[in-house]
């Protein structure tokens, strides 16, 4: 892109505190004129300490802790730490509340979709589409609630299974939902890939080539858009994705409107999954006993989140509390191409750029000590990490 | 390449009854898993106490008085209760429950976020202390 | 005689200050924030707010602490929005409200109002730079760009009448019009004019300038209390006018108040539809359009008009 050299060269912070990131997170974009030079991203603002905090409840006060990372995509959370638990004591679950696990999935994945187009649409400046696309997503809300007592933070896992049945009038509700969301899905769809105007802002803006989605590690829709082979739940498949198999969807493009409709099409898949699970839902126990000490181990537990990769790494040491939990959320892994794509877009651009990774900020907070004197590693209590913090901010505050 | 793809939407919506609700005037039938307040069943609780060890946000307090005489209390904290229903589960003698008629518990004082269940004297004796809560969690 | 003096004196005050112009407007352009706040929410198939929303915006606002940002001219800063709001109340003077016949009238008196509604777009570009606050200047720059992209062709939108009535005076216009709808004639220019006033309003999807998820509200960020309320105010009475003019030039006439308020509202309701259809463009992008297209499609209708006047004489 041609680059004008004038003095009007000057740097915008979008966020921590800004209208288009509901979340804290900075990205310091330097423009001149309205042309992006350079983009730098600060992580850090919402760092919660959850990872800390598990290791000092037991492993199943940890299940909520961990769903409550993200507000989003909470069940898949719940799932990839029970599933990481339960390898690790080597319970086997039984096939129904694995089925219901993955329902509640896909259903999951259509809630946060529905509400990534909306987002990415208001981002675009098209509050229309935001609009309809989430008066259409409160279907699936209710179907959750309805399910799970629940609107965000269903609580569908236990360890050793599931605490939620679903019977024949639950799957009659959610049959019908699912037909209405399809017929809309099936509409946005079409407006995402005609409309005019939109198309002005999606076409060809943030193309990332699939060179570059490999390079930068990025997953999910945001890697699957740029037509890179990457979903756990076909390369990997957990729970009951061996039995109820998801057909990958890629796209060749790599710009924003690749992953719109990336997004859009996985949903039809989640359509397709759910009505096959409720068809063939396999009859049996809801869960079965689980240990209250798990056995020294340690496992990594992957699985598909709405975003992409998530990724569990958990020890245990033989007691009721994990040793070490750690958590690699799919925005992490993502984030470094906003960084990178921004660059020779416009200003305007840029929020829809963010947008379009579905980034989820406070889950991918994490913090890193640098120390450029010493080049030692080491490693932070709980007690040091808070004083540490009270240090920091007294520092700020004088 | 087509102008106004959501013509359709905004043509039919002109004349349609917006969809908001409006809470709190008009009151949708909450579905019957709703979670909202916990209800407790002291005929079959056994005073075990692994609701409290299991609740992620230590919102419940479990105290024996008479394990013979099956005496128990429970404190329930809903201002800290994430409605997981996870005690439901832990529970081996479905002594616990959560309401789909009452979860609307915000309140403008405190009294209301502690919810004392169980005979009262039963839970006057619990409260003197008189005797030791069971409930590891319970400690503050 | 002298008491003639003093009574047309309290006349025109009272029209000045209370009736058709300044108050009686100013409530006017809160009520047609409401009605398009709730259409294009009726649009989304949402509920909106309730009709005295805007009213207790503006009150809020009035009441609200007005913050003058470290390193700014404090007298602009207080002085821009009132004259923004100043400019509008001045070129209802010249606009045949609500029904009745403009209180001022000259030949000439169309470009003097069209100017005194650009007013606004250029107070808001001379505010937004005059603080340092970075969104600020990039909406003050989006601003000032929009407002020399959409100017040549609303103006030139707005000259269709007048060239068809003979005269530059817009009683005369309006007179003229009284009797023919300019719309079956001059469509192209009616839509240029419509789209024009969207562009001088900043709405979507001509919003750019003050596009929140990029630069939170563009040249307006630093306002707050009084400064925003008053800029909010002359919005209202920019959309009324505007409204006024395309309604009177384009529509029909609007000599009788009820079909005023038809008219107007009609067309509020084609610029909500609009609003509600289309995504935000981007800077470059809406300046594109204007130079491509906005200004073709007036020249076509203009050379449509010499060419019919040609082979009508
Ligand atoms: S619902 Fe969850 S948070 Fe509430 S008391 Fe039960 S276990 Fe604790
Ligand atoms: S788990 Fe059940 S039986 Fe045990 S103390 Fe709690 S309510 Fe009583």
């Amino acid at each position: 892109m041609e680059k004008v050299q004038t003095s009007r060269s000057f740097t915008v912070p979008i966020g921590p505190q800004h209208p288009a990131l509901k979340e804290p997170e900075h990205f310091l974009i330097t423009v001149d004129g309205e042309i992006v030079t350079k983009a730098v991203v600060r992580l850090g603002y919402a760092h919660r300490g959850v990872e800390k905090a598990t290791e000092s409840r037991n492993w199943v006060q940890n299940i909520y802790i961990l769903e409550r990372i993200c507000g989003i995509c909470s069940h898949i959370h719940a799932t990839a730490y029970c599933l990481g638990v339960e390898k690790l004591a080597g319970v086997e679950v039984p096939p129904r509340a694995q089925a219901i696990r993955v329902l509640v999935a896909e259903m999951e994945r259509i809630h946060s979709h529905l509400l990534w187009l909306g987002v990415a649409a208001h981002e675009a400046g098209f509050d229309t589409l935001f609009m309809y696309s989430w008066r259409d997503r409160e279907t699936i809300m209710d179907l959750l609630e309805s399910l799970s007592g629940n609107r965000v933070n269903y609580s569908v896992n236990l360890l050793g299974g599931v605490k939620f049945d679903v019977d024949d009038e639950l799957a009659r509700l959610i049959y019908d939902g699912i037909d209405f969301l399809e017929k809309r899905t099936q509409h946005y769809l079409d407006v995402v890939t005609s409309d005019a105007m939109f198309l002005q802002r999606t076409r060809g803006i943030g193309t990332m080539t699939r060179s570059q989605a490999d390079v930068l590690g990025t997953v999910g829709p945001t890697a699957r858009a740029s037509n890179v082979y990457r979903d756990i739940r076909v390369e990997a498949p957990y729970g009951a994705y061996g039995d109820f198999p998801v057909k990958i969807v890629l796209d060749e493009r790599g710009d924003l409107e690749a992953r719109f409709v990336v997004r859009i099409k996985e949903l039809f898949e989640s359509y397709r999954v759910i009505r096959e699970i409720l068809d063939n839902l396999p009859a049996g126990e809801l869960s079965t006993r689980m240990p209250r000490r798990i056995q020294e181990g340690e496992t990594v537990s992957r699985v598909e989140a709405p975003r992409g990769e998530l990724f569990y790494f958990i020890k245990s040491n033989g007691t009721d509390t994990p040793e070490r939990i750690k958590v690699r959320t799919p925005t992490i892994c993502n984030m470094m191409s906003v960084v990178k794509l921004a660059v020779g877009h416009q200003l305007a651009d840029v929020p829809m750029i963010v947008v379009g990774i579905d980034p989820c900020f406070s889950c991918n907070d994490r913090m890193t000590v640098v120390d450029r004197g010493q080049g030692q590693r080491q490693g932070w209590t709980w007690e040091a990490l808070r004083r540490y913090g009270i240090r920091h901010y007294q520092r700020l505050a004088r | 390449m087509k102008l106004g793809t959501m013509f359709q939407d905004v043509s039919s919506s002109f004349l349609r009854k917006p969809v908001t609700e409006k809470y709190p005037f008009e009151r949708r039938t909450p579905p019957t898993r709703l979670r909202g307040t916990l209800v407790w069943d002291a005929e079959t609780c056994v005073g075990c106490g692994l609701c409290a060890t299991d609740c992620p946000a230590n919102a419940l307090e479990v105290f024996v008085l008479d394990r013979k005489e099956k005496r128990f209390a429970l404190s329930y904290h809903p201002d800290r209760c994430t409605f997981c229903a996870q005690c439901v589960s832990s529970c081996r003698h479905g002594s616990l429950a959560m309401s789909n008629e009452v979860w609307e518990l915000a309140a403008l004082d405190r009294t209301s976020f502690t919810i004392h269940f169980g005979d009262e004297t039963d839970v006057e004796l619990a409260l003197a202390g008189k005797t030791a809560s069971n409930a590891e969690a319970s400690s503050e | 005689m002298a008491s003639d003096i003093i009574k047309d004196l309290l006349v025109s005050l009272a029209a000045i200050l209370f009736f058709p112009g300044g108050l009686f407007l100013l409530l006017c352009g809160l009520l047609y924030e409401w009605i398009d706040r709730k259409l294009l929410a009726q649009l989304q198939n949402r509920i909106g707010p309730r009709w005295f929303q805007p009213l207790a915006d503006v009150i809020k606002l009035l009441a609200k602490e007005e913050v003058v940002p470290e390193e700014v001219d404090a007298r602009l800063f207080i002085g821009l929005p009132i004259v923004a709001l100043a400019g509008g109340l001045t070129a209802a003077l010249y606009v045949p409200f609500a029904g009745l016949a403009p209180s001022h009238s000259f030949n000439g008196d169309l470009i003097v109002t069209i100017y005194l509604l650009s007013l606004l777009s250029l107070c808001l570009g001379l505010a937004g730079s005059n603080t340092l606050d970075r969104f600020s200047l990039v909406g003050a720059t989006r601003t000032l760009t929009q407002l020399f992209s959409y100017e040549a062709p609303f103006l030139l939108a707005l000259l269709g009448p007048a060239f068809a009535a003979g005269s530059w005076q817009i009683q005369e216009i309006a007179t003229y019009t009284e009797t023919r709808w300019l719309l079956l004639s001059q469509p192209l220019g009616f839509l240029v004019a419509v789209i024009g006033l969207m562009g001088k309003l900043e709405l979507p999807p001509l919003d750019a300038p003050e596009a929140e998820t990029e630069i939170v509200a563009g040249a307006l960020t630093e306002y707050s209390g009084r400064g925003l309320a008053i800029f909010r105010l002359s919005k209202g009475v920019t959309l009324i006018l505007g409204l006024t003019l395309i309604a009177a030039f384009y529509l029909g006439g609007v000599s009788n108040p009820a079909f005023f308020f038809l008219k107007t509202i009609a067309l509020l309701l084609i610029i909500v539809g609009l609003k509600a259809l289309f995504a935000r463009l981007r800077i470059d992008q809406s300046v594109g359009l204007w130079w491509r297209y906005g200004t073709l499609l007036v020249l076509i209708q203009w050379l449509g008009m010499f060419l019919w006047g040609g082979v009508m004489t």
